[in-house]
């Protein structure tokens, strides 16, 4: 933890005002590497949203700057409707990332919450089984599981893939929730209980303030995971009204003339991008917290 | 500093060594029974979905499960099988070739990029948000994204390239096997590095300063001091953004399965296994493989905590 907390203090937290340092040479050679590293990393994605404005007639052609003058809303209108209609994708998709993202909240608050304030008879071997579920990856299982899901009627089915998701995200969750608790100094809990609060209401009202930060890195987490996932969404739900936004923007790429259709693609590609640039941007201090936090512990 | 809530077993074995279990009082029994009963809904998921998959998929290793049909006991056979199958094998090869070809360069750019920005200079933070967008973005997105960039002429990767005077004509850079290979790396090294970056930012930053002033006083070059003072003092974040990494491009699916369509032999093992389960429809041999899969992560895995256990600093 004390990676952690250091990490947290001196990059996350706002940068202490950093020494008053001469901008001789060295200091305008370091901006000048980082700004061109800078450009290469963010270029593509640049490029990507630009692209989406591309009239459809264009977009096999070699790019030009006079494409810059003919910029429309065209593709994004073509993927709202008719034969590449990816809004019902969409919407599947927002439907199993919040879903997730509720679920395993929800799911990795108690453990962590019973994990880190209560002593229990079988913790140890809970904590061996969460380990445990850590370093086995869903690509290992892919096959039972689809037998599994198969046999309770939950493949074709979103509740199946929430499931899924919410299981193979638990392992992390319940590590930074656990972390999360353990940081809630014990007297606040022991004062609760004298007052005769219920281990409910303890948690509700009067640990919440402190331990948003986790629930908050652990939606993040579980939704981004829902969002991009693409293995088990192709293989779980076959169903084209079913499926959800990565898988359908992958059947485009396959589509029935043989050639990738460029422009609608592109508007479904800033369709996948927004939400997980938007939460990152937003929620920038708890996504780099769990990160580490999830790494170290991992 | 291990705690008690850190070490639950510990705690386990604490109490049965202490006051014996007729002194425990109804309030314990409660705040026993609380705890169990808020851990059971992770713990019945996990079994559901985790352990009991695995158990079910050693039986199904064992058989000729076809997706649909009846099925037979067939003992080892898959796996005896396995050994003399050329195409399981060369997709293990091709998967560590790869996992050799994108480690080196995505541990070299996280490095260079968290060393660049770890005097918190002006605009440190703002580089550090850019550095890791394409790892927000998510594998698959960023496929797509390529998808349209790589293709032949209209594609903005040959658009560059050509500007730069590094191509001269347009490649249909997914067709070709080589060519492939080299696009997916280098976007790979793109996506991947603002991990390793993050993770070893993590680990500098702990690195007390006043080694590098004793070592300024001393008169200690550059280089002398990144391998006398970070490199060591690094040891257990390096693990662990090679092991996050290694893991990572060894179970690789995404980036293949979109970018390198209809291109044969560039199948990673977990593409190899769902073809095997879902386009050939021999699940019983496609879950053997799987088994052997899980065997080789849990040595990773395990690996893993050796060597991040094995340090005083935490």
């Amino acid at each position: 933890m004390t990676e952690v907390a250091t990490y947290y203090e001196e990059v996350v937290a706002p940068v202490v005002p950093a020494k008053r340092r001469s901008r001789g040479p060295g200091f305008w050679v370091y901006l000048g590497v980082a700004t061109a590293l800078a450009v290469a990393f963010i270029l593509p994605i640049i490029w990507a949203v630009l692209r989406s404005f591309q009239p459809a007639r264009l977009s096999s052609l070699a790019p030009q700057s006079a494409d810059f003058s003919q910029m429309t809303l065209a593709n994004y209108k073509a993927v709202s409707h008719g034969l590449y209609d990816i809004l019902p994708n969409l919407v599947n998709s927002v439907i199993v990332g919040l879903g997730t993202a509720v679920l395993t909240t929800l799911v990795a608050m108690l453990a962590g919450y019973g994990l880190a304030k209560f002593r229990f008879r079988g913790s140890g071997i809970v904590f061996g089984i969460i380990l445990l579920a850590l370093m086995i990856p869903f690509q290992a299982v892919l096959t039972p599981l689809y037998l599994e899901l198969s046999d309770l009627h939950l493949t074709n089915n979103l509740l199946g893939l929430i499931l899924v998701y919410t299981t193979f995200n638990l392992p992390f969750g319940v590590f930074v929730m656990r972390n999360t608790f353990q940081q809630v100094p014990q007297e606040l809990v022991e004062s609760a209980r004298v007052d005769g609060a219920g281990f409910m209401f303890t948690l509700m009202r009067v640990m919440r303030p402190l331990i948003l930060p986790g629930l908050a890195t652990c939606a993040m987490y579980a939704f981004l995971y829902a969002w991009t996932e693409l293995l088990q969404a192709v293989t779980f739900v076959q169903s084209p009204d079913k499926l959800t936004l990565p898988a359908k923007l992958y059947e485009v790429t396959t589509s029935t003339y043989g050639s990738v259709n460029n422009a609608y693609l592109s508007a479904g590609v800033v369709f996948a991008m927004v939400p997980c640039v938007v939460l990152y941007l937003a929620l920038q201090r708890y996504y780099v917290q769990g990160m580490m936090s999830g790494a170290v512990k991992g | 500093v291990a705690t008690v809530a850190d070490k639950p077993h510990l705690a386990l074995r604490k109490r049965r060594g202490g006051p014996g279990r007729a002194g425990r009082s109804a309030q314990t029994r409660r705040a026993s029974r609380t705890g169990a009963l808020l851990v059971s809904p992770a713990v019945a998921l996990i079994i559901a979905f985790v352990l009991f998959p695995l158990g079910y998929a050693v039986y199904i290793s064992l058989t000729n499960w076809p997706l649909l049909g009846p099925y037979h006991f067939v003992g080892l056979a898959n796996y005896k099988e396995l050994l003399h199958d050329s195409g399981f094998r060369h997709s293990v090869i091709f998967t560590l070739t790869y996992t050799a070809i994108v480690t080196p360069p995505i541990f070299i750019v996280g490095y260079g990029l968290a060393a660049l920005l770890r005097a918190n200079r002006f605009g440190a933070k703002i580089f550090r948000t850019i550095f890791f967008l394409p790892f927000v973005v998510g594998l698959s997105t960023v496929s797509f994204m390529f998808e349209i960039e790589l293709q032949p002429n209209s594609g903005g990767v040959d658009f560059i390239l050509s500007k730069l005077g590094i191509v001269s004509d347009s490649h249909a850079w997914t067709v070709n096997q080589t060519s492939a290979l080299i696009a997916i790396s280098v976007i790979v090294v793109w996506f991947a590095s603002g991990l390793t970056m993050l993770i070893l930012t993590g680990g500098m930053q702990s690195i007390p300063g006043e080694l590098y002033e004793a070592a300024d006083v001393d008169g200690a070059s550059w280089w002398a001091k990144e391998w006398r003072i970070t490199l060591p003092m690094l040891r257990r974040s390096i693990a662990l953004a090679l092991i996050i990494s290694i893991i990572g491009s060894f179970l690789a699916f995404n980036q293949f399965y979109i970018l390198a369509q209809n291109n044969v032999g560039l199948e990673t093992v977990v593409e190899w296994i769902y073809q095997t389960a879902f386009t050939r429809f021999q699940v019983g041999y496609a879950t053997a493989m799987a088994i052997c899969l899980v065997v080789v992560i849990a040595l990773v895995t395990t690996a893993q905590f050796v060597l991040l256990r094995d340090d005083t600093e935490l």
